[in-house]
């Protein structure tokens, strides 16, 4: 728990230095190079499909079981690449996912 | 929450003046569709953290000091793999550098502001209200009247956000196993990348990133998340652009 604590705080005080980074350092006519923004505007889709896959294919580190998990997430990706709306997405995947559960996968 | 201007004419509320308030309310409105987005999300990680066993308080401290909800996640994970303090927060950190480039975006837009409204303003900053206060800018010439509007943009957003993963600590205890709420893990993600898949860069760093983090899946603490998501940038970045992307994308994404 202390290092629950320790953890969240120090991560807390690391993403504020981020968070100002910018604002502190580019405030005039200074800009970020190009291949930097580059790959900072890659940090959110390769971050999220890391949490993604180690949460959806993965549990506790074994392969999950196909089930569930794999169905109502495909139904809320292809839902995702349909609307490109996240209220929708959400909407689709708990309801597919409640029904497969009902369904006993 | 509405600032209604108090009764007597001209008069201050909280010595805040009316005009100040409204640009403030005007803020806030201009970020109110994304909101319901933002309370889903804290239920969410509130649940989470109690289902792993962690203190309930932990929760809304996380959403009120790290403020941002992927690495908070991410974090929770690492901890309930018994990953080393060291790990749990590098993976963080490589989230949240991210919000670096929103930082630089909104350098222009806040360099008239005192230095501590530039300060105050970079705490209360999230993917959402940096995408606002990005694109609207240009509406608030003033500084004054900007830096009222950009707080009410900002400011209410966390606080829902803050205020949904309390709830969804209380809530968390309730919500029976056979539902596996696990689940709200993948799907929140899917549901704020996938939209945003659009340049070949980021479709890449997606691909790599998964594919990395299944291949590796036998390294211990979850470091295949954070060896994953470093190969998805630095491999992705190797692929061409066709056009230049975007300072900060007009997408709803993950706090």
């Amino acid at each position: 728990m202390i290092t629950a604590f320790v953890v969240f705080t120090i991560a807390a005080i690391g993403t504020y230095l981020i968070r100002i980074s910018g604002i502190l350092l580019l405030g005039g006519d200074r800009e970020l190079p190009p291949r930097v923004r580059k790959m900072l505007s890659l940090v959110a889709p390769a971050a999220m499909a890391a949490i993604i896959a180690n949460a959806l294919f993965l549990d506790q580190g074994q392969w999950r079981g196909f089930g569930a998990w794999h169905l109502a997430a495909l139904v809320a990706a292809l839902v995702a690449l349909w609307k490109r709306s996240m209220g929708w997405t959400l909407l689709a995947g708990v309801v597919a996912f409640a029904a497969l559960l009902l369904a006993g996968l | 929450m509405t600032p209604a201007p108090p009764p007597p004419a001209r008069g201050a509320f909280l010595r805040i003046g009316p005009q100040q308030w409204r640009d403030f309310w005007k803020g806030t409105a201009s970020i109110a569709p994304l909101m319901p987005g933002s309370v889903l999300f804290g239920l969410a990680f509130g649940a989470l953290v109690d289902v792993v066993g962690l203190p309930a308080w932990l929760a809304p401290y996380a959403s009120a000091t790290v403020t941002a909800g992927a690495s908070q996640i991410a974090i929770v994970e690492a901890l309930r793999q018994d990953a080393p303090a060291v790990i749990a927060i590098l993976t963080a950190l490589v989230i949240n550098a991210r919000l670096a480039l929103y930082s630089a975006a909104l350098a222009p837009v806040f360099s008239a502001f005192p230095r501590r409204w530039q300060l105050g303003l970079a705490y209360l900053m999230t993917d959402q209200s940096a995408a606002v206060s990005v694109l609207r800018a240009d509406q608030w010439p003033d500084p004054v009247r900007r830096r009222w509007f950009i707080l009410g943009v900002s400011g209410p957003f966390v606080l829902v956000w803050i205020l949904g993963t309390a709830a969804g600590v209380v809530l968390g205890p309730v919500i029976p196993d056979a539902w596996q709420i696990g689940f709200i893990v993948p799907l929140m993600f899917i549901a704020v990348m996938v939209p945003a898949l659009t340049t070949w860069p980021a479709v890449a760093a997606a691909a790599i990133s998964t594919a990395v983090v299944l291949i590796l899946k036998d390294l211990p603490y979850g470091l295949n998340v954070l060896v994953g998501a470093l190969a998805g940038i630095g491999l992705g970045a190797l692929v061409p652009s066709r056009r230049q992307p975007r300072d900060v994308e007009p997408l709803e994404e993950a706090q």
